[in-house]
């Protein structure tokens, strides 16, 4: 895929080793009111060519799970307490800093959730896409050469009179166009992975799919595995092969679409799903998950989940549980899969299958 | 202005090119555009170049070398009348502002030669004093942590002194006069309000998305402060020291009148002309304070109209 020699990979390489693995990753935020644990013990991989959403409402973490994998955390306040980040064997978060910025674009690239602010205003479209390709081209090409490629780069990407393009500066463009310029900016180096951090929320509904769908034909073209993070099921529903679902900094369930979407085994899980509202809901009121998201400086004991989970009892005030095996293959950090919550599963599945009608007749 | 919307050229095959014809503008193709508009700016840049302009060129149309002392005189050339003790009127022959009381030495050299000191330490402490801003509050407001508690406390401590105070010190400890001097005073003393300036302007400016995104791509710290973050900085830094042109060339007009300032012995400055000129006022010499002061004045005026133009021309929101 890429030709370039790779400053960062010291190890050879194993086919069955995860692109990316990212291993008890927290980051706390110290603020004036106390510390944030906005991603507490995060664990999950991507391999080669892979595509994992990472789902969860505002404010889960999921944005700083990627921000954290970059790097790209402001310290202080922000602290990246423990945990590994492996591209391909190498550890990011001990990287030093000339080393990380080979990484980021090269390696790794970034798509941000708002086009209208993700482009420098005083630049032209061609500057900002030339300048990430004169970073990572080994050996050095000149500047015309490098705008030759970010033409290149724009037409991969379906942006017309790409030509023309690349002297615009960002506001004589549209918001559609302006995602599609920074995922050309983001492919432009090959890199092998490719971050989306809500890369359609600011774009209208027509605007998204197309977006979305760009995504994964260049994904699959490239084979550059993605990491998309999103609070829109729809989206993952129709992007990733591989989904984890975040509650309050930590993953509580992760499988396949099929597996998570279809057959949700965590409550929240369920809960999500059955609030989204679908045609065969009409006259129904929608289903809320009830309670509000835990204040971060004082978050419940045991499962941070507890305190708004119709199926909790004095197990999950005690402890949380890891990741344990469901029944429809996916992972779940519920009790309700551990032998203690034995006895109490049926009645959550009778709810799930109920849910699933609905979903199903909604996809 | 009856303009029609610049286009570009359609080539020939491209007749149906309706949506990329316009021509895109950079941030200075717009900042003209709107300043073009602007009169009284227009009027200010005219005054303060012909200011430089005459100050720069000075030597070549002064009749008379700055330091020529001519012989006494005890009428004014052309009337026999008038007494050259006092200086002589403007107008007189040959000396289109008059001359000076005593030495009667040419005004309008001393005005033109005083100018070119006068509009150098301005103009020279305000770039010095934007160069050392500049990087100090950028680095401030892009590392922040200890870098900017240093920093800022230094501004903290620069901005409390009072600058004719520590002039007026250094004066007499190492007896200035040299203007280059005055001008590194000038620069060390005025950089640190730009530095709180440019600060606030990182400190807003590093949190937009674009600055991550340049993170994510891999670019450097120091690319990202001077080619991310600071052209879009840069309208407030060029207002703000176009004004401090006017203010430093005011106090330093200021401290020469107060004779801790340029040597009036070695180089004349518009300040230490009107010192001298001070004591034949009375004796009915008031061409000698006058022409210097309207230098200043008008040089004054037009820096301050250019800046209150450029304020208006640069600010993105601004869309005439």
């Amino acid at each position: 895929m890429s030709s370039q020699p790779n400053p960062v990979d010291t190890t050879t390489e194993s086919p069955e080793r995860p692109l990316l693995d990212v291993r008890g990753l927290r980051t706390y935020f110290h603020v004036m009111d106390g510390t944030v644990k906005a991603v507490d013990g995060v664990d999950f991989s991507i391999p080669r060519g892979g595509t994992v959403g990472l789902v969860g409402e505002s404010g889960c973490g999921k944005s700083v799970t990627a921000h954290s994998i970059m790097r790209l955390i402001d310290i202080p306040p922000g602290e990246i307490v423990s945990g590994e980040v492996l591209l391909e064997g190498v550890d990011l978060l001990k990287l030093p800093d000339d080393k990380i910025r080979h990484v980021r674009g090269g390696e790794i690239a970034m798509i941000f959730q708002e086009p209208m602010t993700s482009l420098n205003p005083v630049f032209t479209i061609g500057d900002q896409i030339s300048e990430a390709i004169l970073l990572h081209t080994v050996p050095k090409i000149s500047h015309k050469e490098a705008m030759e490629r970010a033409i290149e780069s724009l037409q991969l990407v379906g942006v017309s009179a790409p030509e023309r393009r690349v002297k615009q500066y960002p506001h004589e463009l549209s918001g559609g166009m302006r995602q599609r310029a920074m995922i050309a900016m983001a492919l432009s180096c090959n890199p092998k992975l490719l971050i989306a951090d809500e890369p359609t929320n600011a774009l209208d509904v027509t605007i998204q799919a197309q977006i979305l769908e760009l995504i994964k034909a260049l994904q699959a073209r490239t084979g550059t595995a993605l990491l998309l993070i999103t609070h829109d099921l729809a989206v993952v529903a129709e992007t990733v092969e591989t989904i984890a679902v975040m509650y309050a900094g930590r993953i509580v369930e992760t499988g396949t679409v099929d597996q998570v979407l279809l057959n949700p085994q965590h409550p929240y899980t369920q809960g999500l799903m059955s609030s989204i509202p679908g045609v065969k809901k009409r006259g129904e009121a929608l289903s809320v998950i009830k309670g509000v998201v835990p204040n971060p400086f004082r978050m419940p004991p045991g499962c941070a989940f507890q305190p708004r989970c119709p199926y909790a009892w004095e197990r999950c005030r005690e402890a949380e549980p890891e990741l344990l095996h469901a029944a429809s293959g996916a992972y779940s950090r519920c009790f309700l899969h551990a032998p203690e919550g034995a006895s109490r599963l049926p009645a959550f599945e009778h709810v799930v299958s109920g849910t699933v009608s609905s979903v199903v007749g909604s996809k | 202005m009856n303009q029609l919307p610049v286009t570009e050229p359609l080539d020939p095959g491209t007749q149906a090119d309706f949506e990329v014809a316009l021509v895109s503008l950079n941030q200075w193709q717009l900042a003209w555009r709107r300043f073009r508009r602007h009169k009284l700016a227009l009027f200010g840049s005219g005054l303060f170049l012909t200011m430089v302009a005459i100050s720069a060129l000075g030597p070549l149309i002064c009749p008379y070398d700055p330091t020529y002392v001519p012989p006494p005189l005890h009428f004014c050339p052309g009337s026999l009348t008038q007494i050259a003790y006092n200086g002589c009127p403007p107008l007189t022959q040959g000396h289109p502002l008059g001359t000076t009381g005593s030495l009667q030495l040419d005004l309008l050299t001393l005005v033109v030669n005083g100018g070119r000191i006068s509009l150098l330490i301005g103009i020279g402490s305000s770039i010095f004093a934007a160069i050392i801003g500049t990087i100090v509050g950028g680095m401030a407001g892009y590392f922040g942590g200890w870098i900017d508690t240093i920093f800022m406390r230094v501004v903290d401590v620069l901005l409390s002194l009072p600058i004719l105070i520590v002039i007026t010190v250094f004066a007499k400890a190492f007896g200035l006069g040299d203007w280059r001097m005055i001008m590194v005073v000038f620069a060390a003393l005025s950089w640190p309000g730009l530095a709180r300036l440019v600060r606030s302007l990182f400190l807003t400016l590093r949190t937009e998305v674009f600055v991550d995104a340049a993170r994510a791509v891999g670019v450097s710290d120091r690319r990202i402060i001077f080619r991310h973050i600071l052209p879009n900085a840069v309208s407030p830094i060029i207002v703000s020291t176009t004004l401090s042109i006017a203010g430093i060339i005011v106090t330093e007009a200021f401290v020469d009148y107060l004779g801790y300032g340029v040597d009036p012995n070695k180089t004349p400055t518009w300040g230490n002309i009107l010192t001298s000129a001070q004591t034949y006022i009375i004796n009915g010499n008031w061409w000698w304070a006058f022409f210097p002061g309207l230098a200043i004045v008008l040089t004054v005026l037009g820096i301050n109209f250019m800046g209150d133009g450029l304020r208006d021309a640069l600010d993105p929101r601004s869309r005439l």
